[in-house]
């Protein structure tokens, strides 16, 4: 059975992807040994530019413009500054909207370009160049424990991991938050409140996993200033099994986060805790499906239990729902329930 | 390429968003038929990032319920090599990313409303949209801004007649020309240039030198004729070159095939152009939905003409949460026959795209799932129809639906719901058919792969398209009209094949269902109430017609047109629960 695939494995090979978001300079080479904080690329971010039309602000014909200019393409000029002027006095002025360079002019119009902001990537886990990809950004490879979440708010991060939570089916709650977890990597439960990301922010984390989060709170996930990597799925889910007893065992560890998601996964966060090692476990996903094959639930009521196969009836099983599916009879812990195919995934 | 004759076996592959289908069509004695069907996870996405991974899984498992050999060195056997591989090998795609579009034009009324008309006709979505009207101060430096920051695939640029505006397009065409200037080469969008034919070379000329520019007629030659075709071929030409031909994977497959690669979209528009041919009925329309997991298909066929919209991007599993932002959660809410809260209907729609490859195993997901099936059905419904050119005999009633017969129904949004009864409901409730109806369910989701063997081999798509194929889910009767709850307004004698009779009646506000067997006919005498239309000319008028038989058999959708949902909560549930069990679901 061909199933789809996550990776919450304490000792594998990792490989990270660095992407610049545009075309830009990549500054280490293949082979090469980085670290964290090093930088690895950088480019420079789009311009932001604005059109001035002089012809309509002066109230002349495009041809007309030309005499009016006090500015040359090439010039650098600041918020004010008069781009063009018409009559003896400057009875009507075209002044420059913010700080940047002239870059063109034509139709009575002037193109203002504002000063360029640089792109810094660094290389977020130590470890040796694997692959440069030129102008876009390199792969770094390392060994370690790494798992997949499965929704992040786009940030990354970098710090010691902490369990604010004893058990996975705990909620995170704001007095579980102390000063102690300034720049941590910080283990929640089974979501977390408004009041808790709030304590958060305050005590400047540098990042936070959680199983679930309330879908009203998610809007307030994409202002926070840290990486927050979602396990399991939306709505207050627990942890799963598997991925608790990990991130407990690595408890104290630096530990990278990054939280960059995007629809259909072309994008998946994760968390990764490099070791002093030269070799792991290989992630076989071709591997055929087995008893004792490790796997997820991926929908309610189960969503987000780890688990592994206790056995693969021969025919299909009727659901609550009156469909009539194959699935496997999948041991949770101790607790075995039917879990139609499609609601499952395999964990390597 | 092989002649049309020597085609025995043909292996079509359907491969979809979340799901590849793959089929095995093969002559048996005088006939064609599918002899294996398949499906398994779709692999364009990451991890795998290669659609050929999927599509080699299917193979070896339709090699396993065969116990024929396809595959040899990783590699699909054809032409056929005695009893392994197959004839031919056919692919067609829809799981890509759609076409990202911006369209520019002077008057969103006119023009880009017929721009917009144009791009639904295959898999787009319309990221922005740049236009003249309503602004008072230079919006250049804007619009440039929209063209670079949202850098779509292709922007399409209408406005004016023919021979009519020009400085308002040219400014448009200035814009875009800075906005695309400002992009790096590989990122600049194609310039589809579909608006007033006098500024052809001038357009040409400006954008030319930037970017690739390809010209087509004007889609509002005047301001009462619009012209659509050009335009939407084009659109379909460049899904095809820009999103499937560049599919990872996609290449190994083009190397086991001698057939060009399909959209699922134009493959579907085949079967339900042959059903309108076959049904020759020109007093009727043909409808088919294919509701999927990234895109809804709506295809209609009038007059033997093909209407084909693509609401892309949204589907049954990707896009209810933009929807919801769109539309509210209410609409979703109104359709659910228990109460369900925000935060649980938000997480299940989180959750559903996160892992859009699941299915329901709670009823109170199941209930989530149909109501999304309803919204997206109506919402679809809604940007195909105003491209409709239905006469008047066919669209008696304005804002109803025309007569429809039949109605197809495929995707994997409905066809994996537990229960004929419940697929039946969402889409009585999606679409609010009016009149005689025989709805047609794509069980095996086999409708797309038709289509493509159409292209290749019509004799064997024809005859393949048997009842067993496209299963009947029955004849369904939707009067047009309102009444009072309980009050009789449909008087039925169903003779059946057998000679037994049956004496029934309709009562307002019920849906009612009798028994009549796939396979099965019945002559029908219908007397509606003087109030209420069946589809028979004009209100209150009867007659006999032939039924056929179904999975469900005769149902009767007594709850009037346009359906009306009570504004009470509790009422309205309990009403919902009510018409679950009466189809069975």
């Amino acid at each position: 059975m061909f199933l789809p695939y996550s990776v919450v494995n304490p000792l594998t090979l990792i490989e990270i992807e660095r992407r610049l978001p545009r075309a830009g300079e990549v500054l280490v080479a293949e082979g090469e040994l980085v670290e964290s904080f090093q930088l690895v690329a950088k480019a420079t971010e789009q311009p932001r530019f604005g059109i001035v039309n002089v012809a309509r602000e002066l109230h002349l014909p495009p041809k007309k413009v030309k005499p009016a200019l006090k500015v040359k393409v090439g010039e650098q000029v600041t918020a004010g500054t008069i781009l063009a002027a018409r009559g003896m006095l400057g009875e009507r002025v075209s002044r420059a909207p913010f700080d940047g360079t002239i870059t063109g002019y034509g139709h009575g119009r002037l193109l203002l370009e504002a000063p360029p902001v640089e792109v810094q990537l660094t290389a977020l886990a130590p470890g040796r160049v694997a692959r440069v990809w030129p102008e876009e950004g390199i792969t770094v490879q390392t060994y370690g424990a790494f798992m997949q979440g499965v929704w992040g708010n786009n940030q990354e991060g970098y710090g010691v991991l902490q369990l604010a939570v004893r058990t996975p089916h705990q909620p995170l709650r704001a007095r579980r938050l102390d000063a102690s977890m300034q720049g941590a990597i910080v283990v929640g439960g089974a979501g977390l409140d408004a009041e808790a990301l709030a304590q958060a922010t305050e005590m400047q984390i540098s990042g936070l996993i959680v199983g679930g989060i309330s879908p009203q709170l998610l809007p307030k996930l994409a202002v926070v200033n840290f990486p927050i990597l979602i396990t399991e799925g939306i709505g207050e889910t627990p942890i799963s099994s598997a991925v608790f007893t990990l991130l407990r065992d690595l408890a104290g560890r630096e530990t990278v986060l990054s939280a960059h998601w995007s629809a259909r996964w072309t994008a998946r966060p994760y968390v990764a805790v490099p070791m002093p090692a030269e070799s792991g476990r290989v992630v076989e996903p071709e591997s055929p499906l087995m008893i004792g094959s490790q796997v997820r639930a991926l929908r309610a009521p189960l969503l987000g239990k780890t688990g592994v196969i206790a056995k693969l009836p021969a025919n299909k099983i009727e659901l609550e729902t009156g469909a009539r599916l194959a699935g496997a009879y999948v041991d949770f812990d101790g607790e075995v329930d039917f879990v139609p195919f499609p609601n499952l995934e395999r964990i390597f | 390429m092989q002649t049309e004759q020597a085609l025995e076996s043909i292996l079509i592959a359907d491969c979809g968003t979340v799901a590849t289908k793959m089929l095995l069509l093969e002559r048996v004695e005088t006939r064609y038929r599918f002899i294996a069907q398949v499906e398994v996870l779709t692999t364009i996405n990451p991890p795998w990032e290669d659609v050929s991974v999927g599509v080699t899984h299917a193979i070896e498992e339709v090699e396993q319920i065969t116990s024929r050999t396809l595959l040899s060195g990783g590699r699909l056997i054809t032409p056929r090599d005695g009893l392994s591989g197959v004839d031919a090998f056919v692919v067609i795609l829809s799981g890509v990313e759609p076409l990202h579009l911006v369209l520019a034009g002077l008057v969103k009324e006119m023009s880009l409303e017929s721009a917009r008309r144009a791009a639904t006709g295959t898999y787009t979505v319309v990221d922005g949209v740049i236009s003249r009207e309503g602004s008072l101060h230079s919006p250049e430096g804007a619009w440039a801004r929209a063209i670079r920051d949202l850098a779509p695939d292709a922007v399409l640029l209408v406005g004016g007649v023919d021979g009519g505006a020009s400085r308002p397009v040219m400014e448009l065409a200035d814009a875009i020309a800075l906005g695309t200037s400002l992009l790096g080469s590989e990122e600049r969008p194609l310039l589809l240039y579909a608006g007033n034919a006098k500024l052809r070379s001038r357009i040409t000329k400006l954008l030319g030198g930037l970017t690739e520019v390809e010209v087509v007629d004007n889609v509002r030659p005047s301001v009462d004729k619009e012209y659509l075709a050009p335009a939407r071929d084009l659109i379909e030409q460049i899904f095809l070159e820009k999103r499937l031909q560049k599919v990872p994977g996609v290449e190994t497959l083009s190397g086991w095939s001698n057939f060009p690669l399909l959209s699922t979209a134009a493959a579907f528009g085949r079967v339900v152009e042959y059903l309108w041919h076959r049904e020759d009925n020109t007093n009727r329309g043909v409808l088919g939905i294919d509701l999927g997991a990234a895109n809804t298909t709506v295809m209609a066929c009038f007059d033997g003409r093909l209407y084909p919209t693509v609401h892309g991007g949204c589907g049954i599993a990707y896009g209810p949460l933009a929807w919801v932002k769109k539309y509210g959660l209410a609409r979703l809410q109104r359709w659910l026959p228990e109460e369900i809260s925000a935060e649980q209907l938000l997480s299940f729609l989180y959750n559903r795209e996160l892992h859009p490859a699941t299915v329901p195993q709670e009823l109170s997901e199941l209930w989530i799932e149909l109501a999304v099936v309803r919204e997206m059905l109506r919402t679809a419904l809604r940007i195909a129809r105003p491209v409709w050119n239905v006469g008047a005999d066919i669209s008696l009633y304005g804002d109803m639906m025309p007569y429809l017969d039949p109605i197809l129904i495929s995707g994997g949004g409905i066809v994996h719901l537990p229960r004929p009864g419940q697929a039946l409901l969402a889409v009585l409730d999606g679409l609010e058919p009016v009149g005689i109806t025989t709805m047609l369910l794509d069980v095996h989701r086999v409708a797309p792969a038709l289509g493509a063997v159409a292209g290749i081999k019509p004799l064997a798509a024809a005859s393949a398209l048997s009842p067993d194929t496209l299963v009947s889910l029955g004849t369904v009767i939707s009067p047009i009209g309102h009444a009072s709850d309980g009050d009789t307004i449909l008087s039925m004698k169903i003779q059946y094949d057998d000679g037994s009779e049956l004496d029934v009646e309709a009562h307002y506000g019920e849906l009612e269902v009798w028994p009549l067997l796939p396979g099965q006919q019945a002559t029908v005498e219908l007397q509606p109430h003087r109030r209420f239309d069946v589809g028979l000319g004009r209100r209150g008028k009867g007659g006999t017609i032939q039924v056929q038989g179904g999975l469900l058999g005769l149902v009767v959708d007594a709850r009037g047109r346009p359906l009306r949902l009570p504004a009470d909560g509790e009422k309205r549930r309990k009403l919902l629960r009510r018409w679950i069990w009466d189809v069975g679901g």
